[in-house]
């Protein structure tokens, strides 16, 4: 057969056509997305929509946008920055407007991300583990509520969302409870015995030369930690003062802040309250104390306490001194501290009332208000109403009373028996009872609301995303409610809103009468809700980072403002949460502000500003407590230890088990993850044989628990303490692991404030037959006295020699004919023309939160291992939280140092790699090709300071965890290695930012300060990143610093990391008699020091080549 | 010997090519399913990622080093016999050479896996040569993985040619014995040979060209190995001593590995007449000295580290002494300086079964050294905070003993397809045949 040429070229267009055809399927329209009705189909993610179909006009890809927001991970409130990417909230920073979070958010308040994207997240609502759409919800919910026994369980809410939970119980005719499981119920309580007020006080331990706890964790999970943390590190800094406090912990144990303390006191279990009564009385025979407090401690006899407590007199002697002489502050213990927690709680109120510390150090008017919050004595009596069948509907909002209370509160029983339950939880709990209504309320980033945590404190939250789900926030939820329902939709007036009213706490549930408050003279007119208003700010906006509060805000106009008609607060006819929100913040936190200027426009800045804030002036308040503190709480059982419960400083009281940033960074101290352990002593682990990998059985009357152990030289021997937080039996795909130890512990009140009594039993505790399965990720406690973690002494500091300085490294004599040449180094300082990235690391303000990193997590896409891999420390975390234990007894010297890759000129780990796949470049970085990595791992053997991360496997994250990704980093695959590389991704977009402006000088030295992730992050301000280039920068500041070196120097690897020594009160240890830091400078090592700087800092200069 | 015809040498010496018996058919066999089992795991590996491995961080290498190196060392002692003692003209080398060479070419071989073994992505570990690419990436020729690429490589080809020239007038025998397609592969292997005076003169002057050049690199390979680790900073291998204490350990292991292999060939192919027991007493005599210096390399390393108070230092071998891998430690230490003396008594050192064990032994021992140089120094590293305790998974010991079976499947191959004796150098020691001997001499 011929074919002809007509008939070839047919073929040929017919095949191309073909082709083509079936090239154009490849983009065809099947793929384009649903259209924008996400919330009527909640159970597909919204991930498989193209985003840019049509596209946001102010958007670029590639450019971040930041939104304002705050933290909702804890009772805290801290205002933080959400930053989006192709509009998808990829890291959580905190928010420097803020007073309270002062630019930095904990480590929890970083894993909140993960809340947003857990896989275990309810794509929409449930009936009885069904699912359901949320009209059908609403509707059958208002039927439930229209019968009546309604009731309110939720943790503590504030702002407008408080308000409008109070309007809606109200209207409902039913209590509301805002409890949190580890509450300062204790606290709350002794303050209104003691000061009759509503209120906890802020403390601030900036100014304060002592800083006595005891025991409250104020730097993990009392209170507010960043803001506690903050003012610890300045209290040390004698940059920041001209002093550096004493620490002192009053505890049977030492937690995350304890092991801070440069005096450990423990006293017997039971003892602590006649402690600080003693203390009290000493001091006041110090200072002259005549106030109302005095007549209390007529009967204390400190002698006799000494005797029983176990602590020497000459100690409290000392300790009283310190008190009387200078400013402190005594922090009560936390809400698992003490026999008689409330007892403790007014004890050290009353200690700090004769310390003077009441409107100086523990301040009211900047107080928290707290009428609105329930103590757990209320929540039992709710669970009777439940089990009485008082209580038809109860709403829990985001909590799990099941996990969180003793076994003998039978919340479950209680809970299932209740005809309507509704659980508004975003991940499954031990409290999401299968009759329950399963309604998610999305996460914090999803949604509109606000925070109002503190008098004059207000933020606002920003709806900085889509909802990922069909969830539905808990605002609009009781809204829609309350329409189908018809509830009363009169709006109350500005004060009735405030979350002070919310709840009627003095009241037993049974006894709420909702009826009054509701004012008859309400106005009708009802707000008109606005388009809700999302403004997006580019990177590095001075709008939103950097202005002062008070210019934006408007709060000069406070005073001057003429008085304003009062502006009608939103009622429950809102159309929708958002709308409630402005609507509130009109008619409340704009009146407050006085009503500068005009609200849209006051609107608009407060949303950019993150909020409103005009902290109130300090001020004390009248000291009426009227009885001595008594401790009357014996410890039940007849264990042979006592046993004390604590928080977990990531995992808290198990409500951030599910997020395996908060599961997988080891704690702190004991350097676990993703377990359940009891801290014993060391000789009592000895007397019962206990190793490395052992088991221990924790058992009570109550119950026994099989957990792992941990050696805490501080506890006393006759105490073991557990942790809380893990073994929820249904959760989260991330929960299960450990046991609660909540099952040991009886459900006993604290007489005096209604607070649960956590420590309450003795134990008993043997080792168990199980095996451990992962191990602490920290090898050593002990440093073996090498050159890596120094302290100075007060004493020493600033000296300049001897014991007070610091001898990193001692470079040999030169030949005196090299010197005279200039050369005063065999590997001098490579060439950086512009820039020597490094970073500062000031150990004397670390208090080893953790906040590092997990905020190296969430910027880097450091994937999690799961315990399995961190049994064979195969941690991927690009920061190491080493902890050395140097000091003994009742001086305990505990040193945190941050390890990340330090960034050396002459980088060990570079010379080895055969194919080049790390190498020092212009900018002073230890950068790293990871497509160019064939895995040798020879890098990470040379690394001196063990810095170096390999992927031993592809560790991938489930949907949905994976959108949380950042962009701009490359994920890794196994075989490669990877390591800090001071988020050069961060470096490149200032950079780029600086040179898209036009600019031709370099990054100012500001804009680099907090660049990093960990150093954005950390609550303490211990790193400072920065151009070591630039003399006036801070990191060259801080490097000029008498106390600065350089880990492991004597290896003259030159890293660009230093840091500055530990600041101790008890006698140096790690010191180098005889020498100076002469060696270290010099030679030109680090850009500002240039050259010719020798031994500037006041160093005596003893190297010859100086 | 020299009772011996040409005729009976050639016979007995080709004997064991010829039909494979069941029990050469079985030992294959179990070498080829262990090697099966080795292949098993790293499949497994390359499925999963080296975190099948036991390492723990900061311990980023583990067996396969271990057995690269011990591979390596080997692979040290043919050359040396066959190059080093030619040039000293050592007679005793005659007999054990051609096996020795064998094993070391196959030692070089499993030792080559290793380092793709190792790494992380062994599919790109060709990244590791340098070849003209157009992405125009380049290597770092300050790494010493990149030394090593080059003299484990040089040292393997040089050594296979080398053994390859020394193979010739043997293959010719060969070809001479056997007829068809065999017969065929012989003779392309034998170049051509026909034993004629021009020929022998070409060829001689061939071998002690390449014994002149192997000789040097018997040397080198084990340094450039040993820099590997002298040339980090970690410390327990940042040592000047490396370089000779590895080779002395190398050519202490191989000339053991060498007993171990050619004292069963001795008895099962009934060549004592050509491995005699003088070959085996010179083998061993070389193991004691060289034990000898390994000993003092020990005992020179912990000096150091004390002598220098240096805490990295002397924390690593403190460590390495009494720490929790003390039993690495006191393995080696036995294996290698203490049993090795029983040695010192000719009885014992002519004794065939003392031999073997203690052989053995050695070899034992200087795996367990290269493990308790690398588990111990990277399980102690300079941080405390960082110290693990490392120890290998099932997976790695797979690999490790899929090493053994992957060197027996060519070791037996070897002896199954060419000569594990010099034919021509052993006819070389025995009274020529003479005309007056007859037909008997043929």
């Amino acid at each position: 057969m011929s074919i002809e040429r007509r008939d070839f070229l047919k073929g040929l267009g017919v095949a191309g056509a073909a082709i083509a055809a079936t090239g154009c399927d490849y983009n065809s329209p099947v793929a384009i997305p649903a259209p924008l009705n996400f919330l009527e189909d909640p159970f597909v993610p919204y991930e498989n929509v193209l985003p840019y179909v049509v596209q946001d006009e102010q958007l670029v890809n590639g450019v971040p946008d930041y939104i304002a927001t705050r933290c909702d991970e804890c009772p805290a409130g801290c205002g933080a920055v959400a930053k989006i990417r192709e509009g998808r909230v990829i890291n959580i920073e905190g928010n420097a407007n803020d007073p309270i979070s002062g630019g930095n958010l904990c480590a929890k308040g970083i894993a909140g991300l993960q809340s947003t994207y857990s896989p275990d997240r309810f794509k929409g609502p449930l009936q009885a583990g069904a699912e359901t759409t949320w009209d059908v919800a609403a509707a059958a919910l208002a039927t439930a509520v229209q019968g009546g026994g309604v009731a309110w369980l939720g943790r503590y809410r504030s702002g407008s969302l408080a308000a409008l939970i109070g309007q809606f119980m109200r209207a409902a005719g039913g209590p509301a409870l805002m409890w949190e499981p580890l509450g300062p119920d204790a606290l709350r309580g002794a303050v209104r015995t003691a000061f009759g007020r509503d209120a906890l006080p802020t403390w601030h331990l900036d100014d304060a030369h002592t800083v006595v706890s005891f025991g409250a964790d104020f730097t993990a999970s009392w209170i507010s930690p960043v803001e506690h943390a903050r003012g610890w590190a300045n209290s040390r800094d004698p940059a920041h003062g001209d002093f550096v406090s004493r620490t002192v912990f009053i505890a049977p144990r030492l937690g995350n802040s304890g092991v801070l303390a440069d005096v450990h006191l423990s006293p017997a279990v039971g003892t602590e309250v006649d402690v600080a009564l003693a203390l009290a009385k000493l001091v006041a025979g110090r200072n002259g104390y005549a106030g109302p407090a005095l007549a209390l401690l007529s009967g204390v006899d400190a002698s006799a306490v000494a005797t029983a407590s176990g602590v020497s007199a000459a100690r409290m002697e000392e300790l009283a001194g310190w008190l009387a002489e200078d400013r402190s502050v005594v922090l009560p213990g936390g809400p698992t501290d003490g026999t008689d927690p409330g007892a403790l709680a007014a004890a050290v109120l009353l200690l700090n009332e004769v310390c003077g510390n009441i409107g100086r150090s523990v301040r009211f008017g900047d107080e928290q208000p707290t009428a609105h919050h329930a103590n757990t004595a209320l929540v039992l009596t709710l669970l009777d109403d439940c089990r009485s069948g008082k209580v038809k509907v109860l709403f829990i909002d985001d909590l799990d009373p099941v996990f969180n209370l003793p076994p003998e509160a039978k919340a479950a029983e209680a809970l299932a028996k209740v005809g309507t339950l509704v659980v508004l939880t975003n991940e499954p709990s031990e409290s999401t009872l299968p009759n329950a209504w399963v309604l998610p309320p999305g996460s914090t980033v999803e949604a509109w609301g606000d925070g109002n945590v503190r008098t004059g404190h207000y933020t606002l939250q920003q709806q900085a995303m889509r909802p990922l789900f069909g969830t539905r926030a808990v605002g609009d939820l009781l809204l829609a409610i309350a329409a189908k329902a018809g509830l009363a939709v009169a709006a109350a007036t500005p004060t009735d809103a405030t979350p002070t009213d919310a709840t009627p706490t003095d009241a037993t549930p049974t006894d709420a009468t909702p009826a009054d408050a509701t004012p008859a003279d309400a106005t009708p007119t009802q707000p008109v809700a606005p388009p809700v208003v999302r403004k997006r700010l580019p990177m590095g906006s001075p709008e939103l980072l950097g202005t002062s509060p008070s210019a934006l805000m408007g709060a000069a106009a406070v005073a001057t403002a003429p008085a304003a008609p009062p502006v009608p607060v939103p009622g429950l006819d809102a159309p929708d949460f958002g709308s409630y929100v402005k609507a509130w913040w009109q008619g409340v936190v704009w009146v407050a502000a006085g009503q500068p200027g005009n609200f849209e426009d006051w609107w608009i800045q407060a949303l950019l500003h993150g909020g409103w804030f005009q902290p109130a002036d300090a001020t004390g308040a009248d000291f009426q407590l009227a009885a001595t503190p008594k401790a009357a709480g014996k410890l039940s059982g007849d264990g042979a230890v006592n046993l004390v419960i604590f928080a977990h400083p990531f995992l808290h009281d198990g409500r951030h088990a599910n997020k395996p940033w908060a599961q997988e960074v080891p704690e702190p101290v004991s350097s676990w993850s993703w377990t359940t352990w009891a801290e014993i002593h060391p000789a009592t682990a000895d007397k019962l044989g206990l190793v490395r990998g052992d088991r221990v059985t924790v058992s009570t009357s109550r119950g026994s628990i099989d957990i792992d152990w941990s050696p805490s030289p501080a506890i006393r021997p006759d105490t073991v303490a557990v942790v809380l937080g893990n073994g929820k039996t249904t959760g989260g795909r991330y929960t299960r692991y450990g046991a609660n130890p909540m099952k040991l512990i009886g459900a006993e009140l604290d007489a005096s404030t209604g607070a649960l009594r956590f420590t309450s039993s003795r134990a008993g505790l043997a080792m168990s037959s199980e095996k451990a399965v992962s191990i602490p990720y920290i090898g050593s406690m002990d440093m073996t006295d090498r050159p890596i973690n120094y302290a100075v002494s007060v004493e020493d500091l600033g000296k300049g020699e001897g014991a007070g300085s610091i001898v990193p490294m001692e470079l040999p004599e030169l030949d005196p004919r090299l010197v005279a040449a200039g050369i005063h180094d065999m590997y001098p300082e490579p060439d950086h023309p512009t820039y020597r990235f490094a970073m500062a690391v000031d150990l004397n303000r670390c208090t080893g939160c953790g906040a590092c990193m997990t905020a190296c997590h969430s910027e880097n896409n450091i994937p999690v291992v799961g315990p399995e891999q961190m049994k064979m420390s195969r941690y991927m975390g690009w920061i190491r939280l080493s902890r050395y234990w140097q000091g003994e007894g009742e001086t305990p010297d505990v040193r945190f140092q941050p390890v990340m890759c330090q960034q050396c000129s002459h980088a060990p780990c570079e010379g080895v790699c055969p194919v080049l796949a790390t190498y020092h470049n212009l900018d002073g970085l230890n950068a790293m090709i990871y497509n160019r990595c064939v895995g040798t791992r020879y890098c990470a053997n040379n690394c001196p300071y063990s810095a170096r991360r390999f992927n031993f496997h592809t560790f991938r994250w489930p949907d949905s965890f994976n959108l949380m990704l950042n962009p701009d980093v490359s994920t890794r695959d196994m075989g490669v290695m990877e390591k800090c590389t001071f988020c050069v991704q961060r470096i490149r977009a200032v950079k780029d930012h600086y040179r898209d402006q036009g600019f031709t000088v370099t990054v100012p030295p500001e804009a680099l300060d907090e660049l990093t992730a960990c150093a954005k992050a950390c609550p303490s301000d211990a790193l400072t990143f920065g151009n070591a280039k630039a003399p006036e920068s801070k990191v060259s500041q801080k490097f000029d610093d008498p106390r600065a070196y350089r880990m492991l120097g004597e290896l003259n690897t030159k890293p660009g990391v230093r840091y500055l020594a530990r600041i101790n009160h008890i006698p140096s240890v790690a010191h180098h008699q005889g020498a100076g830091e002469g060696g270290d400078e010099g030679h030109g090592n680090l850009g500002s020091t240039g050259g010719e700087h020798a031994g500037g800092t006041g160093n005596g200069a003893t190297s010859a080549h100086t | 010997m020299n009772d011996l015809t040409y005729g009976a040498i050639t016979r007995d010496i080709l004997r064991p090519l010829f039909k494979p018996s069941v029990a050469y058919l079985g030992l294959l066999g179990l070498a080829l399913s262990v090697m099966a089992w080795g292949g098993y795991c790293w499949y497994v590996q390359l499925e999963n990622g080296l975190g099948v491995g036991g390492y723990q961080p900061p311990v980023f290498w583990g067996v396969y080093i271990t057995t690269f190196v011990f591979w390596i060392g080997i692979g040290h002692a043919g050359t040396l016999i066959s190059a080093i003692l030619f040039l000293f003209r050592s007679k005793w080398r005659t007999g054990v050479y051609r096996a020795s060479e064998a094993m070391t070419i196959f030692a070089v071989m499993t030792a080559g896996l290793f380092p793709a073994i190792h790494v992380g992505r062994a599919w790109n570990a060709y990244w590791l040569f340098p070849y003209p690419n157009q992405r125009e990436l380049w290597q770092n020729f300050k790494s010493p993985l990149m030394w090593d690429v080059f003299a484990v490589s040089t040292y393997f080809s040089v050594s296979t040619i080398f053994f390859y020239v020394g193979l010739i007038p043997d293959i010719a025998t060969v070809r001479d014995k056997t007829t068809g397609f065999v017969g065929m592969m012989y003779k392309q292997l034998a170049l051509g040979w026909r034993g004629t005076d021009r020929q022998w003169h070409h060829y001689m002057a061939a071998y002690g060209f390449f014994a002149a050049f192997a000789t040097p690199l018997v040397l080198s390979v084990h340094s450039v190995v040993s820099w590997d680790f002298a040339m980090a900073q970690t410390a327990g291998w940042h040592s000047t001593l490396f370089p000779p204490y590895f080779v002395a350990g190398a050519i202490f292991s191989g000339c053991a590995m060498v007993i171990t292999l050619l004292l069963p060939m001795s008895r099962i192919f009934d060549w004592g007449k050509y491995l005699t027991t003088w070959h085996f007493e010179s083998l061993a005599k070389m193991c004691l000295l060289t034990g000898f210096i390994l000993t003092y390399s020990y005992a020179t390393e912990h000096y150091l580290a004390w002598y220098s108070d240096n805490p990295y230092e002397w924390g690593i071998f403190a460590f390495r002494a009494t720490g929790a891998y003390s039993w690495v430690f006191w393995i080696m230490v036995s294996c290698n300086c203490l049993i090795p003396l029983v040695w010192w008594s000719k009885k014992l050192r002519t004794n065939w079964v003392v031999l073997f064990a203690v052989s053995v032994v050695i070899n034992i021992g200087m795996w367990f050294e290269r493990f308790n140089i690398i588990a111990s120094s990277l399980a102690h590293q300079f941080d405390p905070a960082s110290w693990v305790y490392y120890t290998p998974s099932w997976v790695e010991l797979g690999i490790l003993a899929g090493s053994f079976g992957w060197f027996f499947v060519w070791f037996l191959l070897f002896i199954k397809v060419m000569p594990s004796v010099a034919i021509a150098e052993v006819k070389e020691l025995v009274r020529p045949p003479l005309k007056a001997d007859g037909e008997a001499a043929a």
